[in-house]
């Protein structure tokens, strides 16, 4: 197979939407993602099936599925841990309050090391 | 049209279509999907924001209500509702073209072996020009956003561009275009099946073809006829002709220049094209309709399906349509909308011009299956359940 690349960007400008810097960035990579979700969950569905072409039915074991303790607790904890991972930026926002840390603040240590 | 009008149409294989892997394929559907979500559900909202908020702002600030799709743009792209419209539609369209890529680079070779293959087995011809000038409103900026445009090509045999767009077309089109993508070309000749019920064409011309996907209902319902397929793209033309071998449809496809296209005079009896009008340009339109009187015997028809004009239509479905000139790469899309395309027609000696419009061969299908309904919604993509075609006669 060739290693060959096709090209992949259009010529002509690309419009920016958003009047924020770097929205229209972020909303594609969302979009991405979302595209990777579906993907996924297509995939999960295809597997349903082909179990099923072969004598298991995935699906209905899926819906009569009873988590034990254990699985519910792991469930949680890997919930709350990506969460955590989703909203690290609100973490740092609230850990610079409490620090003080202000844009400010940043700039003087800055000045302040150079001078040091 | 609704979404459900058709249920979910799959594209037809044929030999040199890419096959997707699953997750291709599943990112290929989202693409689809993210743009019908757009039509669907985010365009119809933009009515209620022009009128509720976006319209009366703008009379307030000027002092007058927005008089044309011009001014109707200006107060729109403030607003975050069109901006989450406008910038979802466009990411759609880079998502749908990237999950085609991806498909296609990975079997890229054994794609181009299969077409050269194909062709090698067809008796109609394959004309690619050495050296040929394809013009520059073709190259300037990559049309609708595919990434190398029409013409790009790697080598001698490369067919990738034509992959690409006959897969991109068939997801751009969300089914519309049917599972060959034929539905334009399809639904010109159930036109003139109905209106010409004695016209036998010996010689059809399908200008701007690209992957023939448009020409080939021409030899399907002219079975006797020397069809021809022209285009400014070398891939395209390749692909074409591959595609045609492996649909058992003996079409010649010869890469020439519909402003200039090197056929005798009075040579066809039927000249069409399918949306390539407006992806030409203001000195090109002109020229192509005198190319095809030329080249047209007397008493022979023109038609062109392409967009129908904008003074048939008010300033705000103007302004929804025009979207694509801005944000799709589509630079004569607007412009030529305004040109008058009967008085071109007229200037170049066709008489009984006029517009009309086809039936779209696929709803009428699924209408006489008791499927179809009318419901017209204002999609960007061919509002109103028929396509928009000019039409004129070389006079005897």
């Amino acid at each position: 197979m060739t290693a060959a690349r096709l090209p992949r960007d259009a010529r002509g400008r690309r419009p920016q939407f958003y009047a924020a810097q770097g929205l229209d960035q972020a909303m594609s990579m969302i979009l991405v993602l979302a595209a990777e979700l579906s993907v996924m969950r297509e995939r999960m569905d295809t597997l349903e099936g082909v179990l099923a072409a072969h004598g298991i039915d995935a699906t209905a074991a899926i819906e009569a599925h009873e988590p034990s303790p254990e699985t519910l607790a792991r469930r949680e904890a890997w919930r709350q841990a990506f969460l955590a991972r989703l909203y690290y930026l609100a973490r740092k926002d609230a850990a610079d309050a409490a620090r003080g840390e202000t844009e400010q603040a940043f700039r003087r240590t800055i000045e302040d090391i150079a001078q040091a | 049209m609704t979404a459900g009008t058709l249920g979910i149409v799959r594209q037809a294989e044929h030999p040199v279509l890419p096959k997707p892997t699953h997750d291709e394929r599943a990112r290929q559907e989202f693409a689809r999907s993210l743009k019908g979500f757009v039509q669907q559900g985010l365009l119809p909202g933009l009515g209620p924001v022009f009128q509720g908020r976006v319209g009366p702002a703008f009379a307030r600030a000027h002092g007058r209500p927005p008089a044309d799709r011009h001014d109707i743009r200006r107060g729109m792209v403030e607003d975050p509702y069109f901006q989450h419209y406008a910038a979802t539609n466009r990411i759609a369209q880079e998502l749908l073209w990237e999950s085609v890529l991806d498909s296609i680079e990975r079997q890229w070779s054994a794609l181009n072996a299969r077409a050269a293959q194909l062709s090698a087995r067809a008796t109609a011809p394959l004309e690619i020009a050495a050296g040929f000038d394809v013009p520059r409103y073709v190259t300037a900026i990559d049309i609708h956003c595919m990434p190398g445009g029409y013409a790009a090509e790697a080598g001698p045999d490369d067919v990738a561009a034509g992959a690409l767009y006959d897969r991109g077309v068939f997801l751009y089109a969300m089914g519309f275009m049917g599972p060959f993508n034929d539905d334009m070309g399809r639904s010109v000749v159930n036109w003139l099946k109905r209106h010409l019920p004695d016209f036998r064409p010996q010689r059809i011309l399908d200008l701007g073809c690209t992957v023939g996907h448009s020409t080939l209902p021409y030899k399907e319902g002219f079975p006797e006829a020397e069809v021809t397929g022209i285009d400014v793209a070398a891939p395209q033309l390749r692909y074409a002709h591959a595609r045609a071998a492996g649909l058992g449809l003996e079409v010649a496809f010869r890469q020439r220049n519909a402003e200039a296209t090197g056929f005798p005079d009075d040579h066809f009896d039927l000249v069409v094209s399918h949306i390539l009008l407006h992806e030409t340009s203001g000195k090109a339109m002109p020229r192509i309709f005198h190319e095809c009187f030329r080249i047209l015997k007397p008493g022979g028809l023109m038609i062109h399906a392409d967009l129908p004009p904008f003074d048939l239509m008010d300033p705000f479905a103007q302004f929804i349509l025009d979207n694509e000139t801005w944000y799709n790469n589509e630079p004569f899309w607007g412009a030529m909308r305004d040109v008058d395309q009967p008085a071109l027609a007229r200037a170049a000696g066709f008489v009984d011009v006029r517009f009309d419009t086809a039936p779209m061969a696929i709803l009428e299908a699924a209408g006489a299956a008791g499927g179809a309904e009318r419901e017209f919604v204002a999609g960007e993509f061919a509002p109103g359940g028929g396509w928009e075609i000019l039409v004129g006669r070389k006079p005897e």
